[in-house]
């Protein structure tokens, strides 16, 4: 695999980190914890490499 | 078929409005239509219920690199911001150019398009730079409703301002027209159009202020912080970002948001202040949510209207109106289609309408850059009014919303006149994407 490409793996699971944390501490926001889970959906399929 | 699809568009509509009317996001509603829309759909194996899921998911997948792009570019611009580099950006403008106001309105025009050219989202230029900039107007005597109305038009173009813009990029994925060529078709309507605005709205000083005093109520810089420093990130970026089209066949093919990410570690390395990168990075990933969220939406949207067929009526219904109605009614489709959609208007009457505008002989790129003109000024209008509430917001206007979206109505009519005569000229502007290239 290209380094390049591994530098992206690693910059979306930087940002998939971030999501989770965040949705983590998300106690009170049903809108945005359900914002979270739909904005990881493409992040964490492309670094499990599933189409 | 017509019937099916009609049934189907209705059925959308119906699940976003009742969506709307719960008081559910913008993000929600929109995914509720495509759900709904995927159902009923199904009734009639367009798609096949079992195939349902898989749309929807291969839908969010559309813009992943424009998440990647936005979440890397607005990381970027806060570190930029954390470490005081706007501050002693917008500090030395009024220090210098206090008494020579053009100068000083058309930098401070400068310093709110940079975030939002680099990001793609104008809500980010005004989240970095929209306070300090919003205390500088009123600094140079300009009443907080102007101040707003300036925050708004420049903010809005931008993020039409290239390298990234968000409408072109939807536009580009949807109709398989490469994202090159933008830079002269969309830098330049920007920077006249901005240059216009701020002198516009910004001209007329309500009173004038002692310099020592301005200087003393204007936030502090921290210690150290130099031109150098705010300067060398933006020159690694835009470096990068050169020397790729100068040596294309012996440089590696970063991708914007692998430049944005190095610009970033720069701007950290080279920060007086320490900043906490996790924790920054996480509040910035908090609030770019909603507009994230509406980039996987939109692409699930557009999947469930092309499976379903009503994406293909809409194109139908767009190359069945009169050109000259077209044109016309491009001033309020356009904008009326972002504020109840975002960035979801491009996928869905933008791409068709490129279709079309192509077939007849126009000039895609260009056509797509004077759409990508009359877009963010959807950004003012409700239910989402995003740059419009933001711009209200760090300007502290408290009077009516509409009494400052009026303020406005010059620049918008200029900016509409501009845009559409850009996609109707299109062919004979070409060459301003020869020479981008």
């Amino acid at each position: 695999m290209p380094l390049i490409m591994i530098i992206y793996y690693v910059i979306s699971a930087f940002l998939v980190c971030m999501l989770v944390w965040n949705f983590i501490r998300e106690k009170k926001n049903v809108n945005d914890m359900f914002l979270y889970l739909l904005v990881l959906i493409p992040l964490v399929l492309r670094i499990l490499r599933i189409k | 078929m017509y019937l099916q699809i009609g049934i189907i568009s209705l059925v959308m509509v119906a699940a976003y409005a009742l969506a709307k009317w719960k008081k559910l996001s913008v993000e929600i509603s929109m995914l509720a239509a495509a759900v709904a829309g995927g159902l009923v759909g199904a009734f009639t194996n367009t798609p096949h219920i079992g195939q349902l899921a898989r749309h929807l998911v291969e839908g969010s997948f559309t813009y992943l690199d424009v998440i990647l792009v936005f979440s890397t570019a607005t990381i970027f611009m806060a570190i930029v911001s954390e470490s005081g580099g706007v501050n002693y950006v917008v500090r030395a403008t009024i220090k210098y150019f206090y008494n020579v106001r053009i100068i000083a309105l058309i930098l401070l025009m400068i310093i709110v398009l940079i975030p939002g050219a680099l990001t793609g989202a104008g809500s980010v230029s005004l989240l970095v730079v929209g306070a300090p900039v919003a205390l500088a107007l009123g600094y140079l005597g300009i009443e907080k409703k102007r101040a707003a109305a300036i925050l708004f038009i420049v903010a809005g173009l931008s993020a039409a301002a290239p390298p990234v813009n968000i409408w072109a990029m939807i536009l580009c994925a949807g109709t398989a027209i490469p994202y090159v060529g933008f830079e002269l078709p969309l830098g330049i309507p920007v920077l006249i159009l901005g240059t216009f605005t701020v002198l516009f709205l910004g001209w007329r000083r309500k009173e004038k202020q002692n310099l020592e005093v301005v200087l003393k109520e204007m936030p502090e810089i921290p210690p150290r912080m130099s031109w150098w420093r705010v300067l060398l990130p933006f020159l690694v970026f835009f470096g990068l970002v050169i020397a790729y089209r100068m040596w294309p066949f012996s440089t590696p093919i970063l991708g914007l948001a692998l430049e944005f990410v190095i610009a970033a570690l720069i701007a950290w390395l080279v920060s007086t202040k320490k900043i906490k990168i996790l924790a920054l990075s996480r509040d910035t990933m908090k609030r770019l949510l909603p507009l994230l969220a509406t980039m996987v939406v939109v692409g699930m949207l557009q999947q469930i209207m092309t499976v379903t067929g009503v994406r293909g009526m809409i194109s139908f219904a767009v190359i069945s109106i009169p050109l000259i109605l077209l044109f016309i009614s491009l001033a309020l489709i356009i904008p009326v289609s972002e504020g109840v959609l975002t960035y979801g208007g491009a996928a869905i009457i933008g791409i068709p309408l490129i279709w079309f505008l192509d077939s007849i002989g126009l000039h895609a790129t260009v056509a797509i850059a004077g759409l990508s003109l009359l877009w963010p000024l959807g950004d003012g209008l409700p239910p989402t009014a995003l740059i419009g509430r933001l711009s209200v917001m760090v300007s502290e206007y408290k009077d009516s919303y509409w009494t400052f979206l009026r303020s406005t109505w010059v620049p918008w009519l200029v900016i509409t006149v501009v845009g559409i005569l850009m996609i109707i000229f299109s062919a004979k502007l070409e060459f301003l994407v020869r020479w981008s290239m």
